[in-house]
């Protein structure tokens, strides 16, 4: 797990964010998720989605400042940061798209705040799958999915050119 | 605002501030309330500034002319964090020993007329271009344009000929002698856009 800091409202705490392979239980996973469990405190994320890291951390900086405006578009913060993700203002579509689905095997848990012993402790008993070094993460993009859900042109080709794409989309997002 | 921030510009409109914002060395940019307008009314107006400048960023990064990636848009606070450019402005190139040779004036000028071109194909009009609002990366030597500050859509042959005569004056009245560069930026600006003929007719014919 690696932990960030929170730029925009460091005292709601740090980042933490943790990479797992060969997950089992996505399917349980995500039932608790659309079904807002409360216990569920760690937001999960299609890693394949996750070109670099500052994608998370804007996601989750957004996310973190609008829980502590009272802006939530969402349900939890958790959720926001799954929506923060997405280009578009559809929640439903956002969080099915940027959410783990059933078949997902490898997954990026995020939470922001808590001490970063309990968090790691939480997300290895919430996911069951391997922890890996986050540099797993350059390994497995679904470039084809990103082109089209952040509407990427064709003539983007380089992965800073994508990347960049990416960011400017979801700043973008709610204005 | 990022507590680390540190204050790099102030201008009449808004602060820049360098501040470490996800990793990266991020630009801040920070609309300031106007105290002799209206609080509601500048609210209004300050943000609508805040989302034009944006938009008009995303608009040409999507037509890949190299401007800073929005990084994130706070509309309540003002605030536009985008990336930190790496470079020098072409206003201090110019003064350089390299800067003042004829040969790199003229590709710089290539390239800032094609640049121009393609934003005014986009119908992004600037409203701000000097010298110093034309950057040049570090690494890589090629045009960056900044400060949208001021920038507006606009499919008007007028609204274009005023942003090239605003760079115009901004030329001679920063850089003396460079008036073979600024014809050279005219000439790669009339190759590479769409009206970009009736545009320097109009900016020759002046009354504009």
């Amino acid at each position: 797990m690696e932990s960030f800091p929170l730029d925009t409202v460091p005292e709601a705490g740090e980042i933490h964010m943790a990479c797992f392979t060969s997950v089992k239980n996505a399917a349980d996973l995500k039932e608790r998720f659309q079904a807002q469990d409360k216990s569920l405190t760690v937001a999960m994320i299609e890693s394949t989605l996750i070109m670099d890291v500052i994608q998370l951390l804007l996601a989750a900086n957004r996310a973190a400042q609008d829980h502590a405006a009272g802006k939530l578009k969402t349900q939890t913060l958790s959720s926001e940061i799954v929506y923060n993700l997405s280009p578009t203002t559809n929640i439903a579509e956002s969080l099915k798209r940027f959410g783990i689905s059933e078949s997902t095997t490898s997954l990026v848990a995020i939470k922001i705040g808590g001490e970063a012993e309990e968090v790691m402790e939480e997300m290895s008993k919430t996911v069951d799958g391997n922890l890996v070094s986050f540099s797993k993460l350059d390994q497995e993009k679904d470039i084809e999915k990103l082109r089209k859900y952040y509407k990427i042109d064709p003539k983007a080709k380089d992965d800073k050119t994508i990347l960049n794409w990416i960011i400017g989309a979801m700043a973008m997002k709610s204005i | 605002m990022i507590h680390d921030a540190q204050l790099i510009k102030q201008g009449a409109e808004a602060k820049v501030y360098l501040a470490p914002f996800c990793q990266r060395q991020t630009i801040i940019k920070e609309r300031f309330a106007k105290a002799y307008r209206h609080p509601t009314l500048d609210k209004k107006l300050t943000s609508r500034r805040v989302v034009q400048e944006a938009r008009c960023l995303t608009r040409c990064q999507k037509a890949f002319i190299d401007t800073p990636t929005v990084y994130m848009v706070d509309v309540d606070q003002s605030l536009i964090y985008m990336e930190y450019i790496e470079g020098f402005s072409v206003r201090d190139y110019l003064v350089t020993t390299e800067g003042g040779l004829p040969v790199s004036q003229s590709r710089l000028a290539k390239e800032i007329g094609q640049r121009l071109g393609l934003m005014h194909n986009i119908d992004v009009v600037h409203g701000d271009l000097t010298t110093s609002n034309l950057l040049m990366r570090q690494e890589s030597q090629t045009v960056v344009l900044i400060d949208f500050g001021l920038s507006y859509v606009s499919n008007l042959i007028e609204d274009k000929a005023v942003d090239l005569y605003v760079l115009e004056r901004a030329f001679s009245s920063t850089h003396p002698n460079t008036e073979v560069m600024f014809a050279q930026i005219l000439e790669a600006y009339g190759e590479s856009g769409k009206a970009s003929k009736q545009i320097l007719k109009k900016l020759e014919d002046g009354n504009i």
